[in-house]
């Protein structure tokens, strides 16, 4: 790609997200204009009133805003994790959950559920138990002191069927008139519950994972061309291993808490990125996170409009997703890797 | 003065196994030194060893005086570069993104590379013959031009050894001839050391021919059974002791250029 093709893609792909995020904070039952929402920013941070009516403001400040914002994170999270799996596995089937942090998260939120009947301790499970998951993974991939990416992602699969496993069984214990329809509709992911303060704490480990995998992305190049030829080019292929395994699951699980289990977006984005601004990690990686933000919110604007009630997010990532996978397959003909 | 010694190493992935045993040598600066020897008998996981990648059981090995099993693999890449036998591809990167990864040592930090690193690797490029295919993807070379891909990575490391595993063992005629003339001029002009491992063992009397300083180690069950001149070692003798083979050795003079031949004739087994 020519380098000014390149700065074109590249301020596109910056301007995206921020075009998505007001587009959707317009978008809704209740009417609001671009207008409404710079002035209502203008208030915030001045504090002199503009004349924007409180039941405005409060839809955009307190419903539109947050939700908006929290989904851009998910999908920016799960894109930069996708991405860096990809290239740390040497595989482009890998998503952000192949070492079993989507499984364990689910396992933890059920487990919240059918323990406390509560929704406020289940991000809290989820996260704890996404990481657990990992690291379980990553001790059964762990053979005499060393893991290969082979027996990593064997470990990752094993520690995945446990914790399905174990979700199962606690969907036959609930209750199947309050805690199994919670657990279903917790699985298939939304974003409806995002306007709690006590989920803006998930941002935390999303924010480090993120800011740590876009440090450390171009050693991603270096370590998907193998571990012998990554050490030999200079790498300490174990420490940065376990790093960037770290970092990616640190912006799952904090996105898992947040949105419940999201597929296809750790997949896919990452692939779209490559056709758009090719394999370099340098721009592959922040390539992903704008068209992960992009494409949740965009996601996420028609699971709340389309019908009078909630489409799980899940659903819609995957019905939009695939199709639109097929197409990008199709027109670059598998060009891109 | 010697650049790489190996004292008394020895090797197994099963302890009580060994793969190798007591293996010593010492490469001289500006040499090819070449190992040879059946398939199984051990070149690869040697060169794993002086890799750093197997930690050897016995033994130490040196590089310009540095015990090997102190060095950072940050500075280990600035003695030792390494051409693999052969490249799993899993993404399409440009061969500009390829050669780059061989400043990977002497990028600041978690950064990558700037644009005078660009600029050594696209030097690098055209001194293997790839002038212009710097934007190409590396998935839709062929195995030739691949294999120099990997040769010019290796040299923009601008270390003092380089380790090539059968750099050949793929390719055809031609690709043979210009890898071995891209050998020659890193040994003549660059100054490099030479460590490679083959099958080819012409290529040890097209380097002596060419003037290049050859040494060959002839390796046979995890043990060095010769080690000298290609001429010394690479006899119809050794060849019938190690490979179990019926062999004959020549010389031509076509167009001029003297060299040294063997072929391998009948299977004795």
């Amino acid at each position: 790609m020519s380098p000014q093709k390149k700065t074109i893609v590249t301020i596109i792909l910056m301007m995206l997200p921020v075009l998505f995020f007001f587009g959707t904070i317009c978008i809704g039952r209740y009417y609001v204009s671009l207008t409404d929402i710079f002035l209502t920013l203008w208030q915030g941070l001045t504090g002199n009133s503009s004349g924007i009516s409180t039941e405005t403001t409060t839809v955009i400040l307190q419903i539109r805003f947050p939700r908006a914002f929290q989904g851009a994170m998910v999908g920016a999270a799960l894109g930069a994790s996708g991405a860096a799996f990809q290239s740390l596995f040497r595989n482009p089937l890998v998503s952000s959950g192949i070492l079993g942090v989507s499984a364990g998260a689910g396992f933890g939120a059920a487990l919240a559920i059918v323990l406390f009947n509560t929704v406020f301790l289940t991000p809290l499970f989820a996260f704890i138990f996404g990481i657990l998951a990992v690291i379980l993974s990553y001790f059964a991939g762990k053979i005499d002191n060393t893991s290969t990416t082979i027996t990593l992602v064997l470990g990752g699969t094993i520690i995945q069927s446990i914790f399905s496993a174990l979700i199962s069984l606690l969907k036959y214990l609930a209750d199947t008139a309050t805690q199994l329809p919670a657990i279903t509709f917790w699985l298939m992911g939304s974003l409806a519950s995002t306007k709690t303060a006590d989920v803006f704490l998930a941002l935390i480990p999303m924010v480090l994972g993120m800011a740590g995998i876009l440090t450390m992305r171009y050693r991603l190049n270096v370590l998907s061309m193998g571990d012998r030829e990554a050490r030999t080019l200079g790498i300490n292929v174990r420490a940065n291993k376990a790093t960037i395994i770290g970092l990616a699951t640190l912006a799952t699980a904090g996105a898992v808490c947040i949105s419940g289990i999201v597929g296809w977006i750790g997949l896919i984005i990452p692939h779209v990125g490559r056709m758009l601004v090719g394999n370099d990690n340098k721009w592959l990686v922040p390539a992903s996170m704008s068209l992960g933000a992009c494409f949740v919110i965009f996601c996420d604007t028609l699971c709340r409009s389309i019908t009078g009630g909630e489409i799980p997010l899940g659903i819609v990532t995957a019905l939009i997703g695939g199709p639109f996978f097929i197409y990008l397959l199709k027109k670059t003909k598998g060009r891109s890797w | 003065m010697t650049l790489l010694r190996l004292n008394n190493l020895s090797f197994g992935y099963d302890p009580h196994r060994l793969i190798f045993e007591n293996i010593s040598f010492a490469v001289q600066p500006g040499e090819v030194f070449c190992i040879i020897g059946p398939n199984g008998c051990g070149k690869t996981t040697l060169i794993d060893s002086i890799l750093g990648i197997n930690p050897p059981q016995q033994g130490t090995i040196e590089v310009g005086g540095i015990h090997l099993a102190k060095l950072k693999p940050r500075e280990f890449a600035q003695h030792i570069a390494y051409v693999p036998q052969s490249h799993t591809k899993t993404f399409p990167y440009t061969v500009l993104d390829i050669v780059v990864m061989g400043r990977t040592y002497a990028t600041q930090g978690f950064g990558s590379p700037d644009s005078s690193q660009r600029q050594q690797a696209l030097k690098s490029l055209e001194q293997v013959g790839l002038k212009g295919f710097e934007e190409r993807l590396y998935t839709e070379l062929s195995g030739g031009e691949l294999q120099l891909v990997l040769i010019a990575r290796a040299l923009t490391q601008n270390a003092r050894i380089m380790v090539l595993d059968e750099p050949t063992a793929h390719l055809d005629f031609r690709h043979e001839l210009v890898v071995m003339e891209i050998i020659t001029w890193l040994v003549k002009e660059k100054g490099l050391t030479i460590v490679m491992a083959t099958h080819f063992l012409n290529q040890a009397f097209y380097l002596e021919n060419a003037g290049v300083p050859t040494r060959v180690a002839l390796m046979n069950l995890g043990k060095i059974e010769a080690i000298g001149s290609p001429s010394e070692v690479i006899t119809k003798n050794n060849l019938k002791n190690v490979f179990k083979i019926i062999s004959t050795t020549g010389t031509t003079n076509e167009e001029g250029i003297q060299r040294k031949f063997i072929v391998p004739l009948k299977n004795i087994r």
